[in-house]
């Protein structure tokens, strides 16, 4: 049964994967699928784009030179190691669904301080995620939480539900809060907050 | 949903000196994070220009007219609008996913017409609610028109009182109760006072033949009171208990009906363990709180007014030797308070987090065990029973330091009435009788100091819960039957026209699609995963309803036809089968309670389910699901396919019904579905290809749309998607399995 049901599963995989990453509508090719390279200083550069993002010239295992308009920087492990394993990616799009990854870097200390100060303006932007410096209330409203703080990005009112599941305390003592929104904030060191705000949210750690 | 915020004034006349003349402000609507920091911006579109607005500065301008790529894309937390003014793709903006995300997805459709054609300047509206509360701007609870922030207290007493219709009397009996319970409460230490007073202290009277007549009479009067109070009391607990029931039974059957009456979507959202909670624990909570708490919160309150009132007639500086210790409770329940209720939350949490992981484990067992991670999981289960263990223990050790200590403080009045009392009695002011009965008030006024410092948050649970009952009761209902739903005999015609849809509606998982589908016809349903095959056999059965255009049935639109006739005539064989608890022959007639043991078994005949049946123990009796006869994955999806034809549907939808099966079985199963499919509409979604040699159509989704849609000789002919498909496969069956080819 179960050995059937991988073969199953591997008639389909293959065809989707397929489907997906070829470039034109309709137009399905199988082969010629897209393999991840190691990304380093010496086959990737990184530039500014035209619309201040980033463009990422390579040298493929070909030894071809393929250019990218714009890339997308992802983090893989963006809460416990968020600068190593980034993964470089085509930006989605909806003719051709999610993008595929082109490399991947090890470290972003792998590449010159121009680089990085790019690599990390990209990053920052999309792993948003603002400092709690100050928790001036939480309020508890038919199960609601109702906070109002002050964080490194300016004073920020939000709403949680179900606090024991949206507040995480790491196992490095870090605290992530996730709001109903779809924010992140992150308390960084609970020691080091004024014995206030800490008293305000201590029930839910 | 808003599209046309109104701009600040400053903001309005960056705007105003910016636009030209001709230039018509068609949506406007906010951005929140620029950089590192949370303002409050705005991008603001004109029938040629996009304009990024931040307080008094026009940040940037961008011109709309061949501009290509208008696309949102969600980040970590927030979302980025972005889009190409012909030097590459840029960022145009960044918010809040929650907030405006589907407000930037009608946005990006009407920028992608916009720079086609600047003269279309009417401005798209979209219907979809606003899911903020217009008086505070937080957002309600999804699906709901609930704000918690701006809800009212009163109003949820409110909402509960209109549903305690048909309970009332009954409720009110247990504060008629109340009043009597205080009242006795009174009158028997007065009736003590008199007895030792006038007859066990007056010696004078020892032997007078009346004064035994009386005295019995006063022990009469004082047993009877007391008898006549445990009656009414026996009678009260027998009538909460009652009201209790009835009052549970009520809300679990209406939260139960609305659950099932909302849409797949919005059950799904939440988890059955939320749902569960909520009918189980938030009911007894409310319950719990109207049934029991109230009357004694007002018991309670009532005898406490009574006893002061009491006390200041008899001896108003006694009584006022009851707020002696006041103060300090108040000190010690402030200071103790947060840490009781902190401790008592740690230890409930602690309490779900070794449920939730010993319910983990073994859900996974079979994982633990092939990977041989017992010893790690007995470690992870104890540490976890540990920390429980300890956190309980200190628990008890401070509580059972602090209720005594609370006791004490509360007594300090009761030991300083006793001294003043005494003091009087040995100056011969008062007598023993007097003193008995202060002191007995005294202890009355005190019971309910300590029950008084849990009201507040027995209230506040109490208000939780029942919140979060209403949430469920006053959940929008997302497909509903029109006023007089039609119900039809269905031929099986289809007509699918122009269909969009996507359970975000801002996130479309089809798009534009439309097919015609004669009665009797098979289609076949291929794509890869992801390109709506499921979602679109979910509107078939209407368990959604589409965004735009329509899905017709026999020329009747399926929003006319009522779901009850429409769900009767179709039958669903899933890829996951579930089965009830329950036995076969239950299972098999699931959807057709009194089908007879004759279309029982014809049923189960044409799935080819029969012969494995009959050589159950028990035969169509046995018992199957979690608790039952465990059957084989083919055996399971047999039998949803005996469940699915019973009732003889005009029309089948087999959602990968096969995929599970080995290649033998499916052949059998094949073999009965030809029988079955015979003049019926049939949609049936695989992935092997095999499975659909029988269809008469086939149609290809890819990334939503119709990509291909034809007989198999047509699409093979046309080289596209499909035939690649085939051809992959049967590459792929040369080489792994021995199969019947595919025709």
């Amino acid at each position: 049964m179960a050995e059937e049901k991988k073969t199953t599963e591997k008639v389909n995989t293959k065809p989707k994967n397929d489907i997906l990453g070829d470039g034109d509508d309709g137009d399905l090719i199988l082969e010629n699928e897209r393999v991840s390279i190691d990304l380093t200083m010496e086959n990737a550069k990184f530039t500014r784009s035209g619309g201040d993002l980033i463009s990422l010239e390579i040298v493929n295992d070909k030894g071809e030179t393929e250019n990218f308009e714009r890339v997308v920087v992802l983090r893989s492990f963006p809460v416990t190691n968020p600068d190593e394993f980034l993964s470089v990616r085509e930006p989605d799009s909806k003719k051709q669904g999610r993008g595929k990854e082109i490399g991947m870097i090890r470290r972003i200390t792998d590449f010159d301080e121009d680089t990085r100060a790019l690599l990390s303006e990209e990053l920052d932007r999309r792993y948003f995620t603002p400092q709690i410096k100050r928790i001036f209330s939480v309020k508890d409203k038919f199960g609601y939480l109702y906070w109002e703080a002050e964080t490194t990005a300016g004073h920020v009112t939000f709403v949680m539900n179900n606090p024991f599941s949206n507040i995480r305390v790491l196992e490095d003592g870090r605290i992530l809060i996730n709001d109903i929104d779809g924010n992140v904030f992150e308390i960084h060191d609970p020691t080091k907050l004024d014995a206030l705000s800490l008293k305000k949210i201590e029930i839910y750690l | 949903m808003r599209l046309m915020f109104d701009l600040p004034e400053t903001e309005r006349a960056v705007l105003d000196s910016a636009m030209q003349e001709n230039e018509k402000l068609m949506y406007c609507i906010p951005f929140n994070i620029l950089e590192d920091k949370f303002v409050s911006g705005f991008i603001a579109i004109t029938n040629k220009k996009i304009y990024k607005i931040l307080d008094d500065k026009l940040l940037c301008e961008y011109t709309i007219a061949g501009a290509t790529g208008f696309k949102t894309e969600v980040m970590y937390g927030s979302c980025g609008f972005y889009a190409d003014f012909g030097e590459g793709t840029t960022l145009i903006c960044q918010f809040v996913s929650g907030r405006h995300l589907p407000r930037y997805a009608v946005i990006v459709k009407a920028c992608e017409i916009l720079a086609e054609d600047q003269t279309k300047d009417e401005a798209i509206t979209n219907s979809e609610q606003e899911r903020f509360c217009p008086k505070c701007g937080r957002p309600f609870v999804r699906g709901t028109n609930i704000c918690p922030y701006c809800l009212d207290h009163m109003e949820v007493y409110k909402k509960i009182f209109a549903m305690t219709k048909g309970l009332r009397l009954m409720m009110c009996f247990p504060f008629i109760v109340a009043v009597f319970n205080v009242i006795f409460q009174f009158v028997v230490p007065q009736i003590q006072k008199i007895a030792l007073n006038n007859y066990i202290l007056d010696e004078a009277k020892y032997g007078q033949s009346d004064m035994m007549t009386q005295f019995i009479l006063i022990v009469v009067a004082i047993v009877s009171l007391d008898l006549f109070h445990r009656a009414l009391a026996v009678l009260q607990s027998r009538l909460s208990a009652v009201t209790g029931n009835r009052f549970t039974l009520m809300m679990r059957t209406l939260l139960y009906e609305k659950i099932q009456s909302l849409s797949l979507s919005s059950v799904q959202r939440k988890s059955t363990g939320d749902l569960m909670g909520r009918i189980n624990s938030d009911v007894n909570v409310s319950q719990d709180f109207i049934v029991n708490q109230l009357p004694n919160l007002f018991i309670q309150l009532f005898s406490f007014l009574t006893g002061l009132v009491v006390m200041l007639v008899i001896s108003p500086i006694m009584a006022l030797f009851i707020f002696v210790p006041i103060p300090f409770v108040v000190f010690l329940i402030s200071k103790f308070w947060k840490s009781v209720q902190m401790r008592n939350r740690r230890l409930w949490v602690l309490g779900q987090r070794t449920n939730h992981l010993l319910q983990d484990i073994l859900n996974g067992i079979r994982v633990v065990k092939c990977f041989g991670r017992e010893e790690n999981e007995i470690k992870r289960f104890k540490d976890a029973s540990i920390k429980h263990a300890n956190q309980n223990e200190k628990n008890a050790k401070v509580f059972d330091t602090i209720f005594p200590l609370l006791g004490f403080a509360i007594k300090l009045g009761s030991y300083l009435i006793l001294w003043y009392g005494n003091m009087k009695l040995f100056n011969g002011e008062m007598l023993v009788g007097e003193l008995h009965q202060i002191n007995s008030y005294a202890n009355i006024i005190y019971a309910p100091l300590m029950y008084i410092t849990f009201i507040p948050r027995n209230i506040s649970n109490f208000l939780t819960s029942l919140s979060k009952i209403f949430e469920i009761l006053e959940e929008n209902q997302e497909v509903q039957d029109i006023d007089l739903p039609l119900d039809i005999r269905i031929e099986g015609e289809v007509d699918i026209k122009n269909v969009t849809f996507g359970y975000e509606s801002y996130n479309p998982v089809l798009e534009n699609v439309s097919f015609h589908v004669n009665p009797g016809e098979m289609i076949g349903i291929v794509g890869h995963s992801g390109s709506g095959k499921t979602t679109l056999i979910n509107l078939l059965m209407r368990l959604y309803d589409v965004n735009e255009g329509e899905i017709v049935i026999d020329s009747v639109n399926i929003k006319d036809i009522s779901q009850n006739a429409l769900r009767t005539q179709i039958g669903v064989v899933l890829q996951e089968t579930f089965l009830f608890s329950g036995t076969i022959r239950d299972n098999i007639r699931y959807a057709m309670p009194h089908a007879t043991d004759e279309q029982v078994i014809a049923a189960a005949r044409i799935a080819n389910a029969h012969d494995f049946i009959l050589n159950l123990p028990e035969g169509y009796n046995t018992m199957v699901g979690e608790k039952g006869y465990s059957l084989s994955g083919g055996e399971r999806q047999r039998i949803a396919i005996a469940r699915a034809v019973i009732h003889n549907p005009r029309i089948l939808i087999l959602d990968e019904a096969t995929a599970a099966l080995d290649t033998e079985t499916e052949k059998l199963i094949q073999d009965s579905l030809n029988k079955l499919t015979e003049n019926r509409t049939v949609f049936a979604i695989a992935h092997r290809l095999s499975t659909l040699r029988n269809a008469d159509k086939l149609l290809v989704l890819d990334k939503g749309r119709v990509a291909e849609f034809g007989t198999h000789a047509e699409l093979l002919e046309n080289h596209g998607i499909y035939y690649k498909l085939v051809m992959a496969q049967r590459k792929m069956a040369q080489s792994v399995i021995e199969q019947q080819g595919i025709s």
